[in-house]
């Protein structure tokens, strides 16, 4: 049941997931270009603090990168299906929360292909640069940060999109008249009360977020291929 | 278990304009129940409660002596489904939907299904998207079919093929159901079609099942008759009037379509000072034309 449901999420997704392969396999040697090949040595060697400035300057595309895999492989999970309106998924023999695992588990063995690509390109991006004194590559910790992400954003947009269109919705717009409603209100709140002046409620809620501890925290945090 | 499907008192409402009311139903097991009724009468709606795929507001479902919802899974495994819209993947080559659909279910016939796909003439290389609608339901059927089901469920399976296609669905149904004897509910509004094939009727109007008898009595049982003196309020009369119009020309003389009707009947035009003219048969469509027409509301008496 398992190997055919992994089969029709990979051809529902391959054509969309190639070009996301390659970026991920792509990013990480393009982030290191111009700092100096092993073979070729620049007459003046970049310092270490330059070296991290310019890596550095890639660490925000490494989490992007891994948030719109995420999100394509969990809208590819149900597109089929929304677009059949479930009556064929409802008439299988199985429990619909075995169903709803099986075509989970597809896609986090399908989150692994782009990892996978991500890693190598890592490695060989690690490989292939001659790092100043004090500095190292870390290719399987970001990898795994990268995979992370990946499933990260999956999971949450799987769940998203294994409800209606409607309930979608309902949590996007919620989401958004926060964000809008949420500033003002605050703001109205602060000439009130001093709590509000030293608090920001909208900020504070996605600091909450990709805090330390938080359940999108793999999104924060150190992204450098290189560090000391 | 006497039957194949059983429902009580099924209830739901969708809106202000549509809802189906106290349906009680009975497919017994190894007929084939022709489920009749116009479109958006309730047919699918019923159906999809049948296989859980939408909750009742009240009211119990019974298929293959089983519980809906709670058994699902269970019945699901030996219910073949054909559904009114074709609902299999768009990007997936015939074999490749094959295999996926086999994968849920046990007693799959890979044999059976070969031979299908011949019969059928359906290439198992073709993608599902680049089909015609007559394939697409061919596919669906023998997706139905070869899972070996104990009930087969067909949501006008038939509606927008050919002629051809049509005849060759219909003749795979019927040869599955001489070989093994499997129950079948077959939806359709077009009438004609299951004259030929089932043995029992039930017919639904605006979200009601108005009418379930075997195909034999449904039949027979409806009869256009002419009557000349008819009383005005035939209030004892052991049939049911379905309708009841003047004959042209003649104004003594009313033309009456009548169901339940038996040929011991006739004494009662006697007894009640009315002269009995003729009598035709009705075909299965005139019969449930009249049968629908008498089960809203009354139009004013025509003359």
């Amino acid at each position: 049941m398992y190997q055919p449901m992994l089969f029709l999420h990979w051809k529902q997704i391959r054509a969309a997931l190639l070009p996301l392969v390659v970026a991920a396999f792509a990013l990480p040697l393009l982030s290191v270009q111009g700092l100096g090949s092993l073979g070729s040595f620049p007459a003046e060697p970049i310092g270490a603090y330059q070296f991290m400035m310019n890596s550095g300057w890639w660490a925000p595309v490494f989490p992007t990168l891994a948030a719109v895999i995420g999100v394509t492989l969990a809208l590819s999970s149900w597109n089929w299906d929304h677009q059949l309106n479930h009556v064929y998924a409802l008439s299988l023999p199985v429990p619909r929360w075995r169903y709803a695992a099986l075509k989970m588990g597809a896609g986090v063995v399908l989150a692994f292909v782009p990892a996978l690509a991500f890693w190598g390109g890592a490695h060989l991006a690690a490989a292939s640069v001659a790092l100043p004194p004090g500095l190292h590559a870390y290719p399987n910790a970001l990898a795994v940060r990268f995979l992370f992400s990946v499933l990260v954003s999956y999971a949450v947009l799987f769940a998203m999109a294994a409800g209606t269109v409607r309930t979608t919705l309902v949590l996007v717009t919620a989401l958004f008249v926060f964000m809008l409603v949420g500033g003002s209100a605050n703001e109205f709140l602060g000439r009130h009360f001093e709590y509000f002046q030293r608090v920001n409620v909208v900020e504070a809620f996605f600091q909450t977020l990709v805090s330390r501890n938080g359940p999108f925290e793999v999104f924060s945090g150190s992204w450098l291929l290189i560090d000391v | 278990m006497n039957s194949a499907i059983e429902l009580s008192g099924l209830g739901w409402r969708a809106d202000r304009a549509f809802s189906l009311r106290d349906i009680s139903l009975r497919v017994p097991v190894g007929s084939i129940y022709g489920f009749l009724g116009p479109n958006g009468s309730g047919k699918t709606t019923t159906i999809r409660m049948c296989l859980g795929m939408m909750k009742p507001d009240r009211g119990e479902i019974r298929v293959l002596g089983l519980d809906v919802p709670r058994d699902l899974p269970r019945i699901l495994a030996k219910v073949g489904y054909v559904p009114e819209r074709p609902h299999v993947y768009p990007a997936l080559t015939v074999a490749e939907q094959v295999r996926y659909h086999a994968s849920f279910f046990k007693p799959w016939d890979e044999g059976w299904a070969k031979e299908l796909m011949e019969r059928l003439g359906l290439d198992p290389t073709r993608k599902i998207s680049r089909m015609s609608k007559g394939e697409t339901g061919k596919l669906l059927l023998l997706l139905a079919l070869s899972q070996r089901p104990s009930l087969l469920v067909l949501d006008e399976p038939t509606d927008g093929l050919d002629p051809v296609v049509r005849r060759d669905v219909l003749t795979a149904v019927l040869d599955y159901v001489g070989e093994t004897n499997a129950s079948v509910l077959i939806s359709s509004h077009l009438v004609h079609e299951l004259e030929r094939i089932c043995d029992w009727v039930g017919v639904m109007d605006d979200g009601a099942l108005i009418a379930e008898l075997p195909m034999q009595v449904f039949k027979n049982g409806i009869k256009r008759i002419k009557v000349t003196g008819a009383p005005v309020e035939p209030t004892d009369a052991p049939f049911t009037i379905l309708s009841r119009d003047r004959a042209n020309g003649t104004p003594a003389t009313e033309t009456w379509v009548v169901r339940g009707w038996q040929d011991s009947m006739r004494a009662w035009f006697e007894s009640s000072g009315a002269v009995l003219r003729d009598i035709v048969d009705l075909d299965l469509e005139d019969g449930f034309v009249e049968l629908l027409r008498s089960s809203r509301p009354k139009t004013p008496y025509r003359s």
